[in-house]
């Protein structure tokens, strides 16, 4: 899989479609780190492990690079997911990157709760099964129980919260500068422990129709608090009231900024004379 | 009486659009109908403009629930500032569920200028169900500004 990676990536910096290829480079002293590889010759130490989310890391180089600078992503399947977001919100201009994707094994899928392990432009690797994050036994506790348990369990988790705000840092998708989270009228600044609710629940509300469950938040934090699963149900509902998942569709925007003559819900009740009033368009 | 005590911890705000809501609140009172003491009532320009984090924040600073009021869907002010905001704020009510804290503790209602019975009606039915919800305990407790 990692050589047809690399022959793909050759092909594109020959061919002049990119110039240059963000991914991991096994270094000096075997340290992994992300690169952008702007030579075919360079590439050999081009490697895919571990998971490192590169969706970020991607803007902040195009953003730094003149207009017609053109990268090449190697990408997981939420690579690819964060990159769409970011493109819909124009972080990322769509014309200057290219997507080289590949599969994650069922190993990572496992570990890394993924209903979907492959991202939709694929050059390498073949598809495995993703598993369902709701039925996983990681997150389960979580979501069961009356209203008084989970509080109690989350209450447990998020009381561990140091505050590094890794978990925003982390994110492929969170870049709001200035950030809420940093605001005396939000979120308490400078005092620990934090305010869980407002901190915690900010955040996730925030992502909640862009989250692509990459579960780098998770990832990040060095209290092991279980982040992704105050995601999961919010992705869950809107795939369910309106077949919407974050970063599918790159033309489709969130469901939840449009009305409802735009983005039905089966059950939701319109009166018959709201098609008079929708603006034409 | 525990049950007395905790009706007058309930704590009620009330986010009206100025269209709608807030002149079916007004003509409640205006009308003497019979309301309950709990709740606020914050005049807003559309329930669109109801920031989630809002409704959050709020909730952390020991608020037992709020009322979010605009326009009948289709008849909005501003045409369709209510869909993104019950959409929205569906959304948010999973993920107060999820937490624990409790979806219910956010009224989503839509009526007229002229339903101030309505709105009489849905405050005092939302008073009743907070009311009897449990206090929010340690977790919300714990969030409040330090001491």
């Amino acid at each position: 899989m990692l050589d047809e990676l690399k022959k793909k990536a050759r092909e594109i910096l020959k061919a002049g479609d990119a110039q240059g290829v963000l991914g991991l480079k096994r270094g000096l002293f075997d340290v992994i780190h992300p690169h952008v590889f702007t030579a075919a010759e360079e590439l050999d130490s081009l490697v895919t492990e571990p998971k490192w989310p590169l969706a970020k890391t991607a803007r902040a180089i195009l953003r730094d690079r003149p207009g017609d600078f053109r990268l090449a992503v190697a990408a997981r399947g939420c690579d690819e997911r964060a990159v769409v977001e970011l493109i819909k919100r124009n972080q990322i201009d769509r014309e200057r990157i290219l997507i080289l994707g590949y599969t994650c094994g069922s190993e990572q899928a496992k570990a890394c709760l993924c209903s979907r392990p492959w991202p939709e432009k694929r050059v390498a690797g073949d598809i495995v099964e993703g598993i369902d994050p709701l039925a996983d036994d990681r997150v389960r506790p979580y979501l069961e129980g009356d209203d008084r348990a989970r509080m109690e369990r989350w209450a447990e988790q998020l009381r561990r919260c140091i505050k590094c705000y890794g978990c925003r840092n982390a994110c492929p998708i969170c870049i709001c500068v200035p950030c809420k989270l940093e605001d005396d009228l939000w979120v308490e600044r400078g005092a620990v422990p934090v305010e869980m609710v407002p901190f915690h629940l900010i955040r996730a509300f925030h992502l909640s129709d862009t989250c692509v469950a990459c579960g780098a938040c998770q990832e990040a934090c060095p209290a092991g608090i279980p982040l992704m699963t105050l995601q999961l149900s919010m992705r869950e509902a809107l795939r369910k009231e309106y077949n919407y998942e974050a970063g599918l569709e790159p033309e489709r925007t969130s469901p939840i900024l449009s009305d409802f003559n735009r983005e039905p819900r089966p059950g939701q009740a319109l009166p018959d004379w709201i098609h008079t009033m929708d603006r034409k368009t | 009486m525990s049950a007395t005590k905790n009706v007058h911890d309930v704590r009620i705000i009330v986010f009206a659009c100025r269209w709608c809501g807030l002149i079916g609140a007004d003509g409640a009172g205006r009308e003497r109908t019979a309301l309950p003491a709990s709740f606020r009532v914050i005049p807003v320009e559309c329930a669109g403009f109801v920031e989630p984090d809002l409704i959050i924040r709020a909730l952390a600073d020991g608020v037992t629930g709020i009322a979010v009021l605009g326009c009948h869907l289709g008849g909005c002010r501003f045409s369709d500032g209510n869909h993104p905001a019950l959409k929205r704020l569906e959304l948010l009510r999973t993920l107060l569920d999820t937490t624990g804290i409790g979806g219910r503790r956010l009224l989503i209602g839509f009526g007229t200028a002229h339903e101030s019975h309505q709105f009489a009606e849905m405050i005092r039915e939302f008073h009743r169900e907070l009311s009897e919800l449990p206090s929010p305990g340690t977790w919300l407790a714990g969030t409040m500004k330090r001491q």
